[in-house]
């Protein structure tokens, strides 16, 4: 349809891909004296020579079009998804970092230790029930999961939550019995799964975790209130520094995930549907690559009518715990080396949660 | 220089939100109705948090802001993280290039939102043509075994989708429950005309385009196209409602 009030005309110049690599400015910390680094920048020179060659690649083949080429239905509908992920994600995404810059700056430092469980092997749990009190999406418990750690919580505690929380609360458990009338086993169904996951992935851990897969600033946990500052001041600035830094991961996500949805015809999704074991894999690939958000991801799986009821209960408890913008966020919140291992290790359990789950009841 | 752009960021970001949700209807391009006051809480906290982060820091000295650790390991929350650069194409484009709902494009490539199953059809009301919305129209067809619609005149709303190589054409429209990345295809198939432009709305009066039986599943949703007169696009595209105002 074509859009009568879009200034298109006049705003020819605003490229959307090129744009990108050309704005990255000097980082502060470089410029500061020695011992002074600054918090250290998400993105590695990789991703900044990554998404260059990919702007150069695409300058060099659509430059010549000039900028015909954003009008361009295939184009203007990844715009369109990309738009509509980030502003989707973007409220949810300041609840939690000013949730997160909240506890930073307010949260008495021991307040969580001392209401947690001493054995980190009961904390997990613990922290994985209190999910359910996180309103909203994925994307807040990122933020929150990071602050929480910074606060002393226990790592493993902590990822429990980062799991559980866009999976198991009410929001998405109500969008889930709406998507799914008169079938309340997908509601325990998914409640049981994700809880499972969540806590197996802590005591995974407690287990095998090493701490410095962490960002440095995670490991070394000396920040929150710093006696001497103004609290409203250390708030206002890790408020604003987290929702810059998880705001650009989010956008980073938002395009890849844009990029699948737009290239990846619906109908791929019907060859796949015929063998059991393969549409388990499929969907929880599906998942991880379409990135919807955990409050609408009950209805897409609903719409998947062609998959057993187990492929699409893995499509639902993979998808907000592993996806293509939770990765670039938790990349960059918790660190590169942590999120390839989490990301696979909880995309394995969260399979095998739902194969068992799904066997037992269905 | 640096402290004036790192509270641009979050300044343009909080505008373009407000542009797209308070002063303007773009946001229903993307989202669903229902996201409008967090749109418009989020865009005033962050125009907010712009405001007093640059009052804060205009108060106070340079060097207060990094509070470093000799171990190596401080951080500073001053710095703009490079990565929130990317913050500025949502923004910019929200601002001054917004682009269109979704079309024809992704509604060829989606998936069919299945239809559900409804025991028990009131009678149709004696009005011709008679107004339904795509999926009214295609449970009439495939699942009401009293043939209501038999021989009916009736009236859909929707875009135009080609159907691919052999000219046809589907009216369509789009879906959502969440946001325009979950969109699925609501579609009728169109008989009778040679497919106007792809993505033009269209208001189509006719009657049901017989093959298969009428009330079964083997029956097409499809008609056979007396009139088709361009329409408005409505405002809110992603719904698969019937228009408020008679568009003849």
């Amino acid at each position: 349809m074509e859009k009568t009030d879009d200034p298109a005309g006049a705003a020819r110049g605003v490229t959307a891909v090129p744009a990108v690599p050309a704005a990255p400015p000097v980082t502060e910390g470089r410029t500061r004296p020695s011992g002074v680094r600054s918090w250290p920048s998400g993105v590695r020179p990789w991703w900044v020579g990554a998404v260059l060659t990919a702007a150069v690649g695409a300058a060099a083949v659509l430059g010549p079009a000039g900028t015909r080429w954003l009008e361009h239905p295939a184009v203007e509908a990844w715009r369109t998804v990309c738009l509509a992920i980030t502003l989707q994600a973007l409220p949810f995404l300041l609840l939690g970092t000013a949730l997160s810059g909240a506890i930073n700056a307010f949260v008495p430092a021991g307040l969580f230790t001392r209401v947690l469980p001493k054995r980190p092997a009961l904390a997990v749990p613990v922290a994985g029930a209190a999910g359910a009190v996180l309103p909203g999406c994925e994307c807040a418990s990122v933020p929150v999961a990071s602050s929480l750690i910074r606060r002393g919580v226990p790592p493993a505690a902590a990822f429990a939550f980062l799991l559980s929380a866009p999976a198991v609360n009410p929001v998405v458990l109500t969008a889930t019995a709406v998507a799914f009338p008169g079938n309340p086993a997908m509601v325990a169904a998914r409640l049981l799964a994700s809880l499972g996951t969540a806590a197996v992935m802590g005591w995974l851990w407690l287990w095998l975790g090493k701490e410095e897969w962490l960002r440095p600033l995670l490991r070394h946990r000396h920040t929150g209130h710093r006696p001497g500052h103004s609290r409203r001041t250390e708030f206002l600035l890790g408020f604003r520094h987290d929702f810059l830094h998880a705001g650009g991961f989010l956008v980073l996500g938002a395009m890849a995930a844009a990029t699948f949805n737009v290239t990846v015809p619906g109908a791929v999704l019907d060859t796949f549907s015929g063998s059991p074991w393969l549409s388990v894999l499929f969907l929880a690939g599906l998942a991880v690559l379409l990135a919807v958000c955990s409050e609408a991801d009950a209805f897409v799986a609903a719409s998947l009518t062609g998959f057993s009821p187990t492929a699409r209960l893995a499509f639902l408890v993979v998808g907000p715990m592993v996806d293509l913008k939770l990765i670039a966020l938790q990349a960059g919140t918790f660190g590169r080396a942590f999120a390839w291992r989490f990301c696979t290790a909880t995309t394995v359990v969260a399979v095998a949660a739902s194969v068992l789950i799904g066997g037992a009841l269905w | 220089m640096k402290r004036a752009f790192q509270n641009l960021l979050p300044a343009l970001t909080g505008a373009g939100l407000l542009h797209t949700a308070l002063f303007t209807d773009l946001y229903l391009r993307y989202v669903k109705a229902g996201l409008r006051p967090l749109l418009i809480a989020s865009g005033a906290l962050l125009l907010l948090l712009a405001l007093t982060s640059a009052a804060t820091s205009a108060g106070r000295r340079p060097d207060d802001h990094g509070h470093g650790h000799p171990d190596g390991h401080g951080h500073d929350h001053t710095g703009t993280p490079r990565v929130a650069w990317l913050l500025l194409l949502p923004a910019l484009s929200l601002l001054w290039y917004a682009p269109p709902a979704l079309g024809a494009y992704t509604a060829a490539r989606a998936n069919d939102k299945p239809v559900t199953v409804q025991r028990g059809f009131a009678p149709l009301p004696a009005t011709s043509p008679l107004p339904l919305t795509l999926t009214e129209f295609t449970k009439r067809v495939r699942q009401d075994r009293g043939l209501a619609i038999k021989g009916r005149t009736v009236r859909l709303t929707g875009f135009v989708t080609p159907a691919g190589r052999d000219g046809g054409w589907y009216l369509t429209r789009i879906v959502f429950s969440c946001c325009a990345a979950d969109s699925q295809t609501v579609r009728v198939r169109m008989y009778g005309t040679p497919a106007p432009p792809a993505d033009t709305w269209l208001s189509v009066t006719g009657a049901w385009h017989p093959s298969g039986t009428l009330g079964t599943a083997t029956a097409q949703a499809a008609l056979d196209v007396r009139d088709a007169r361009p329409i408005a696009p409505p405002v809110n595209a992603y719904t698969d409602d019937l228009p408020l105002t008679p568009s003849s």
